[in-house]
């Protein structure tokens, strides 16, 4: 098992850094976007109180260059520029790529092009933010689907009406819910129970902790419930569907005839063969929960890694764009690897076919 | 010194004090750390020298008084290797030398390369810092202002000038609060992509001058900037209480607030701004080269119905790159551009172009060299927003009316900039900034800015003459002549069509007071704003 966990965790490190490299190598050919960014942009230029020769908007874009470090080549190889006959030159240690891979491997991703910034504190930070929205609204999304297909496979009345719900709550896009959200419950005209926006306000730095921890839940109740409601009905439409099925295979009827109820049937018999494809929609949720809500932070205005990632690609931040995908790669291999780990756990058949 | 956005603009300007700074009102440049504009002195035909001095009253926080050297030494840093200050660099480079006199430490003059009217503002607009806080032992005193321009970026590294980036690096990196200002206001929250907060400072310089200048005025005891990207929201937080001002409001969420009961508690404001929603053309590209069809593509769009489409009503339609509101420097002799199909198949038919005898074979004509030359158009907008779309999709429409074949290509922000630098678009549309200050057209319409800020690519000997005269103007009427002179021949060679200059829409609660609200950005002054007093209550 440890052998075998090893080797997955070995494949998935090479994949991730083979990812990383492709996407630092494919951003970083698109350097003179970023220097332009560095730069006034061209469509917005405004009249100016000089003219600036070519020589000069030369030297000032050879001086973006050199401080993003953009001045050196950008692999160990590269193409010549004898048109004629393509040559392949050798660069040696001295490339974008090598410095770069020489920073991840101690630990340094580099820093914002935008602000010079450390990216891992960038990171860490936008991190902070991310983990608890989309963390809690994970795990209130799994347990709410747990007791909500257990019930719905039960066969109650009111299965038909709540199925139709979750389906079209389904077909909502995430936005939709967001701002229903809060134009129902911060609203002055309907009700404002809740802030519209942010996680606290200026004024509230300073009150004491309980009133701080009040009012950061306050803030992340809109956002958190827009989040799980929207992955609510995924769920509990896939376990719902999973658990109809299971309860009508043989084992599940000779439970019954040993005379036990239709709830124990489902929590002790068919629940565990039937977590099966929920187990990978969860562990899809992993980089999700890294890579952030850019729609619920964008409409509540709250930081995170979804409004660093989009703002750090409009901007042509590689630095931060790559170490971002760097990381919800890491994510989603790694919950790739524990949707295996855990089909392990709840299916011996796979246990002993390998 | 890193690229600013208006938000970082609008941040400083509460931290720091410049020697000039605009008043929103009037629209004119004031003095602020200055006690007056400066005297200036032509020298020669290639030199200019403007004699500041600083206001005695002006002080760091610590008491020290603000003088010469502490301009000398921001100048010199914006030169200093290691930083990012390429944008400055460019900026003010023509100031070569701050000559300052021992005797009278806040008098100093500004050497400057060249004569141009735009140098009185252009010389006074920069953040001053203290010398004291960033180089307490005088190091970059030993290198000239002009040592600093032309020192080569192969230079061997100097340690005094490496330590004093590392310094100021350090103090930007940690908390921009920490660089120190003499202005109003100190940074004391910041939370990234969540909000600012400054408070006054209990003494400032300023307090001390009777009256106060509007540029120095700091009345909010405390000042809380908000970020919120959407719109939606914060139209909800204004409407609950939690922001009083919405600047740069959506033209959408402007009408519907003005039509809800919740107009009653809040002001609208809608001044013209300086920037120019406008069309270009490629020039370069062989059925794009003559003005006569440049003019007939012009008559597809409808300007007018476009800014009631997209504004509501608001800003302003224009003849040119000057702004109406302008009215000493804006050509209003001359005819707005008309939408009128009908006259720009003339034109085309004046240009050279056939019509094909059936729909769908479009318009031809024969070069010089006897290519055959079809009529299509490839159109570049910004993806973002509604704005360039709608006017893209005006334009696709008119133009399908008479047969001409419009391929619409919205592009990412970042590459849009880089399609329009390398030339791969036949028509783009898109927004140029401008203000009432700066009237040099040479990056933007001379044929030295091609293959950079000329992004149509037009030039021609009369508007290159033209656009040096401007920039070389003696007096502001003369400049004021030239300018509509150049207007005129803008619109009559048409690499651009201004469509319309976009309005700047502002909302405030109506418990604030003392809101100058203008059009220059960000459309009004938070500086000067007071809360109404609660009526006390009856005895």
């Amino acid at each position: 098992m440890s052998r075998l966990v090893f080797w997955r965790l070995a494949r998935a490190g090479l994949a991730i850094w083979t990812l990383a490299s492709v996407v630092f190598l494919l951003s970083h050919r698109d350097a003179g976007a970023a220097v332009q960014e560095a730069l006034a942009e061209v469509s917005d230029v405004q009249t100016d109180r000089t003219a600036t020769t070519s020589a000069e908007r030369l030297a000032a874009q050879a001086a973006v260059r050199e401080r993003l470090g953009l001045n050196m080549p950008l692999f160990y190889i590269s193409q010549g520029s004898n048109q004629q006959e393509p040559t392949w030159q050798w660069n040696g240690l001295h490339n974008q790529y090598h410095q770069w891979a020489t920073g991840l491997l101690h630990g340094d991703l580099g820093t914002s092009y935008r602000n010079g910034q450390p990216v891992a504190s960038r990171l860490g930070a936008a991190l902070s933010f991310t983990l608890p929205l989309t963390g809690t609204a994970a795990v209130l999304a799994i347990l709410a689907a747990l007791a909500l297909a257990q019930r719905l496979a039960a066969s109650p009345w009111w299965q038909r009406p709540v199925r139709t719900l979750l389906v079209t709550v389904h077909a909502l896009p995430l936005f939709v819910v967001a701002l229903v959200l809060l134009l129902a419950f911060a609203n002055p005209d309907a009700f404002a129970w809740f802030p519209a926006y942010g996680l606290d306000q200026p004024a509230d730095v300073g009150s004491g902790t309980w009133s701080q921890i009040a009012t950061y839940l306050m803030h992340m109740a809109l956002p958190v419930s827009a989040l799980t409601i929207t992955a609510i009905p995924e769920l509990t439409l896939q376990l719902d569907a999973a658990l109809t099925q299971e309860l009508h295979a043989d084992y599940a009827t000779t439970a019954r005839a040993k005379g036990l109820d239709e709830g124990a049937v489902i929590r002790h018999h068919a629940l565990r063969n039937a977590l099966l494809p929920t187990l990978t929609q969860i562990a899809e949720l992993l980089p999700a929960l890294v890579a952030g809500a850019v729609v619920v932070e964008v409409v509540f205005a709250l930081p995170g890694m979804g409004r660093l990632l989009a703002e750090a690609a409009a901007a042509r931040d590689y630095p931060v764009l790559v170490g971002g995908i760097l990381l919800t790669g890491a994510a989603r291999l790694l919950a790739l690897l524990l949707a295996d780990l855990f089909y392990f756990w709840a299916d011996p058949r796979i246990r002993w076919q390998s | 010194m890193l690229q600013p956005n208006q938000a970082a603009i609008d941040a400083n300007n509460l931290l720091h004090v410049c020697l000039l700074q605009p008043d929103i009102a009037n629209r004119k440049y004031g003095p602020a750390l200055a006690t007056s504009l400066p005297a200036v002195e032509l020298v020669g035909d290639s030199l200019s020298k403007l004699a500041y001095d600083i206001r005695p009253t002006a002080a760091w926080d610590n008491g020290r008084p603000v003088t010469a050297r502490d301009v000398e030494f921001t100048l010199k840093l914006m030169f200093c290797p290691g930083l990012p200050n390429e944008v400055a660099r460019n900026r003010y480079r023509f100031i070569r030398a701050v000559l300052t006199d021992l005797k009278a430490p806040q008098h100093f003059t500004l050497v400057c390369r060249g004569q141009a009217l735009e140098y009185v503002e252009a010389s006074g607009d920069f953040f001053i810092l203290p010398e004291a806080a960033f180089d307490p032992r005088g190091q970059l005193r030993r290198f000239s202002l002009v040592d600093l321009q032309k020192r080569a970026t192969t230079a061997p590294p100097d340690s005094a000038l490496q330590s004093l980036a590392q310094r100021y690096q350090a103090a930007e990196a940690g908390h921009p609060g920490q660089v120190p200002g003499c202005g109003p206001y100190q940074l004391v929250k910041w939370e990234k992509d969540r909000y600012l907060t400054f408070r006054r400072k209990p003494q400032w310089w300023a307090d001390r001058l009777q009256p106060v200048p509007i540029a120095l005025q700091a009345r909010p005891k405390q000042l809380d900037y908000v970020i919120i990207p959407d719109a939606a929201t914060a139209t909800l937080a204004l409407r609950r209480g939690d922001i009083d001002v919405y600047p740069q409001i959506p033209a959408r969420e402007f009408a519907r607030l003005r039509a809800s009961p919740a107009a009653a508690a809040l002001n609208f404001y809608s001044t013209t701004s300086y920037d120019v929603v406008m069309a270009g053309f490629n020039t370069r590209r062989a059925h794009l080269n003559d003005a006569l069809t440049r003019q007939a593509l012009s008559r597809f769009f409808d300007a007018a119905g476009l800014l009631k489409a997209t504004q509501l009503g608001d800003g302003q339609r224009t003849v040119g790159v000057i702004s109406p509101i302008e009215k000493e420097n804006y050509n209003d002799s001359l005819a707005l551009i008309p939408f009128d199909p009908a006259g720009a198949t003339a034109l085309l038919r004046q240009a050279g172009w056939q019509r094909g005898p059936a729909p769908g074979t479009g318009w031809t004509r024969k070069s010089a060299n006897g290519d055959l030359q079809q009529l299509r158009l490839a159109m570049r907008y910004r993806a973002e927003g509604s704005l360039f779309s709608t006017v893209a999709l005006q334009f696709q429409a008119a133009a399908a009316g008479l047969d001409i074949p419009v391929t619409l290509q919205p592009t990412e922000s970042g590459a849009f900039s880089s399609s329009l630098k390398a030339g791969d678009f036949d028509v783009y549309v898109g927004v140029r900034k401008g203000n009432p200050f700066m009237f040099n057209f040479t990056p933007v319409f001379h044929s030295l800015g091609i293959d950079a800020g000329n992004t149509t690519g037009f030039s021609s000997p009369a508007s290159d003459q033209l656009i040096e005269a401007i920039a070389a103007a003696d007096s502001k009427t003369h400049r004021s002549q030239l300018l509509r002179r150049f207007q005129a021949l803008l619109q009559q060679e048409a690499p651009i069509v201004p469509l319309f200059f976009l309005p700047n829409r502002i909302v405030a609660s109506r418990q604030l007071t003392n809101l100058h609200v203008g059009s220059l950005k960000p459309g009004f002054m938070a500086t000067t704003i007071e809360r109404v007093p609660k009526p006390s209550a009856a005895p």
